[in-house]
């Protein structure tokens, strides 16, 4: 059967549908302590367009490893975290996730940096983007990674997280998204 | 992963909706190989997204929705067919008089205390999902060269993992506004449209009170899971 065709989020995704853990990968509900596993961070960054204007009310969600590297379905997977976080831009288009530094993997297309995927949808996107965005590491880390390969050169800084200082003892790391223009952020097909 | 065949998703920009040139990427998208990255979701992210309300239409009991009452339904599959049970479906979509109950819904038409206009269900084993609401409107949309969008709604869908995410639209058969809809033909392709239109229940499959429509949603990604 071939997939259903994607249509465009719109303006007016309920705020109904976010809860208040939503952007919180650390907890697997609203209710959940979070886990202890591993170093709890922030994500934070900004979502543009054309002309460096805020794009508001996209939605972004965030998937990625545990602090050890494992997914979700993994035997020794972290069953407090959720792999899975949904947040959404505000008036000046910025976006806030609570999650913990994932772990680097090896799978069949090499040896994988400390990284997390962003799925981005919104009003005037028809089609949703994805992008990753990698952690601060050592050079031959982030060097060897098959993903990061894949990027020219030249665009590849574009998908570093930056260290942004601490907040509440918790390392903040800055990741900006630009759908079009000047630095246009490196998006994928999967 | 197999590539998807021509003409299934959208093309932009679309005319006549400015934000498509404003949003759209305009460097190419860098093809990628699926890992274990790629193909990874959450498990049971219903405890995140929990299931709510599927009668929007009279969400308190005793104070209905103004509208044509309407029962949607049908089958989260995968690409090989398969249901996928435990899918989180949400649907958000106009009142009768197309307006959204949402901050950035500008229109002058009324909105319907009775009506908040989303939902979220889980799909049962056989991958089924349904909601009871009424049929939206449709609006006009506020750009220099108006144009109309047909009832339709909004579905946003959960699959087995982050490569199956979906949100797409559904339509209504024999709406006039199809034809005309931006949104509905920038899919290329005259089959993958049609597909996008819910079918029309006879009465007697779904009762006197409710007008009934089927549309089963087909998600990419979980033939693709690659060899262990």
């Amino acid at each position: 059967m071939f997939p259903t065709s994607q249509q465009t989020i719109g303006p007016f995704f309920p705020a109904e549908f976010f809860g208040p853990a939503d952007h919180d990968l650390t907890r697997v509900s609203a209710e959940a302590a979070p886990t202890r596993r591993g170093e709890a961070i922030l994500l934070r960054g900004r979502v543009t367009r054309q002309g460096g204007l805020p794009c508001v009310n996209a939605v972004l969600e965030l998937w990625q490893a545990d602090a050890a590297g494992r997914f979700a379905g993994d035997a020794d997977a972290d069953p407090d975290f959720l792999f899975w976080g949904r947040a959404r831009t505000d008036g000046d288009g910025r976006y806030a996730f609570r999650t913990v530094l994932p772990g680097r993997f090896a799978d069949q297309l090499g040896p994988r940096a400390s990284h997390a995927n962003v799925t981005l949808l919104g009003s005037g996107l028809m089609r949703r983007v994805l992008t990753t965005l990698f952690f601060p590491r050592a050079a031959e880390e982030l060097a060897a990674d098959p993903v990061l390969a894949l990027v020219p050169s030249g665009r590849r800084p574009l998908l570093l997280a930056d260290p942004a200082g601490e907040e509440d003892g918790l390392r903040v790391f800055r990741f900006d998204i630009r759908l079009r223009g000047t630095d246009e952020t490196p998006f994928f097909a999967v | 992963m197999t590539a998807l065949p021509e003409g299934i998703e959208p093309e932009v920009p679309v005319p006549g909706y400015p934000n498509t040139w404003t949003h759209t990427p305009a460097q190419p998208l860098l093809p990628r190989p699926a890992g274990r990255t790629e193909m990874a979701g959450p498990v049971r992210l219903h405890r995140k997204l929990v299931p709510g309300a599927v009668n929007l239409a009279e969400a308190t009991p005793g104070r209905p929705a103004i509208g044509q009452l309407m029962q949607i339904g049908g089958r989260i599959l995968d690409e090989a067919g398969r249901p996928v049970a435990g899918a989180v479906v949400e649907l958000w979509q106009a009142n009768a008089a197309g307006r959204y109950a949402h901050a950035n819904d500008g229109s002058a038409a009324p909105l319907d205390p009775n009506f908040t206009g989303h939902g979220r269900a889980l799909t049962d084993e056989d991958g089924r999902y349904a909601f009871t609401t009424i049929k939206p409107g449709a609006y006009a949309v506020p750009v220099q060269e108006t144009w109309w969008r047909p009832p339709h709604l909004h579905f946003s869908v959960h699959g087995p993992s982050c490569l199956s995410r979906l949100v797409t639209q559904m339509y209504f058969p024999g709406e006039p506004l199809n034809a005309l809809d931006r949104i509905l033909n920038a899919i290329p392709d005259g089959a993958a449209r049609s597909r996008m239109i819910a079918r029309f229940l006879p009465p007697p499959s779904v009762g006197d009170f409710f007008l009934g429509f089927t549309h089963d949603i087909v998600l990419r990604g979980r033939h693709a899971t690659p060899e262990a």
